[in-house]
């Protein structure tokens, strides 16, 4: 009797045993094709949709530890999900990668335009400062109180349009377009404390 | 002539009994500061004491 039950328990841990080993080759598999799946679209992702990917590099790196205790059946249990998370992860970064270029194509025509008008904005508000600074009384029009503030504001237009060019000379055509924007509206601000026309 | 081409350059239409001065006055609060219109309208006017009724000056 001890002998037949000593059998058939050695005999259900070797085919136990087999069957573990029969998972490890998919199980490392598993992750082996996760993480090329997921090196295929990182760079994108870890820019666009960096918490996603964060979240699934938390699953891979979980995974990889049940592989290391020899946990196949986890591995396997869970590629599955895994695969449809890294599927809908790559779709979506596709997605905003698609959705980014656009924006960036946007963005540099705009930056054509305000590369043309800011700088003469500019120097159009500079000449008339430099000018009533230099007049013993200011014009009817013009408060001290609006012209410090447009001395003000053409200092903060200098360093903001200075700030835009770094931005889109270093690649970020969206950001450099957003500060051009914000540009031209403080200008258009300071050509009515000036008491000049928006433009000829 | 670069002046011309800025499209924030404001400009001043000439009326009967204006000077110079006057317009410095109105735009700049300080006659004595004529001088600047007239370099920069140096291509339409060869005397800050003549200018003409209608005449367009860059007021910069």
């Amino acid at each position: 009797m001890f002998k037949r039950s000593f059998l058939i328990t050695a005999v259900a841990m070797l085919a136990l045993a087999a069957g573990c080993a029969n998972q490890k080759g998919p199980a490392t598999k598993a992750i082996a094709d996760a993480e090329a799946a997921i090196a295929a679209f990182k760079d994108d992702a870890s820019r666009l949709l960096p918490n996603d990917l964060s979240s699934i590099e938390t699953t891979v790196a979980g995974l990889k530890d049940n592989l290391a205790k020899g946990d196949y059946k986890a591995v396997l249990a869970a590629a599955p999900e895994l695969t449809k998370k890294i599927t809908e992860l790559r779709d979506a970064t596709a997605a905003k990668k698609a959705e980014w270029e656009a924006a960036t194509a946007a963005a540099k025509e705009q930056w054509t335009a305000y590369a043309a008008d800011l700088p003469k904005m500019v120097e159009a508000i500079q000449s008339r400062v430099d000018i009533l600074g230099k007049a013993r009384r200011l014009p009817k029009n013009v408060s001290k109180e609006a012209f410090d503030g447009a001395k003000a504001g053409l200092d903060w237009m200098k360093a903001n349009w200075a700030e835009a060019n770094d931005a889109f000379n270093s690649g970020n055509a969206i950001d450099a377009a957003a500060k051009a924007q914000a540009v031209k509206d403080k200008g258009a601000e300071v050509l009515k404390q000036l008491g000049l026309a928006p433009s000829a | 002539m670069a002046a011309e081409e800025n499209p924030y350059t404001q400009h001043y239409v000439v009326k009967k009994g204006d000077t110079l001065s006057k317009i410095a006055k109105e735009l700049y609060g300080d006659p004595m500061l004529y001088p600047k219109i007239f370099e920069a309208n140096r291509d339409i006017l060869s005397d800050p004491d003549r200018i003409k009724p209608g005449q367009k000056l860059r007021i910069p």
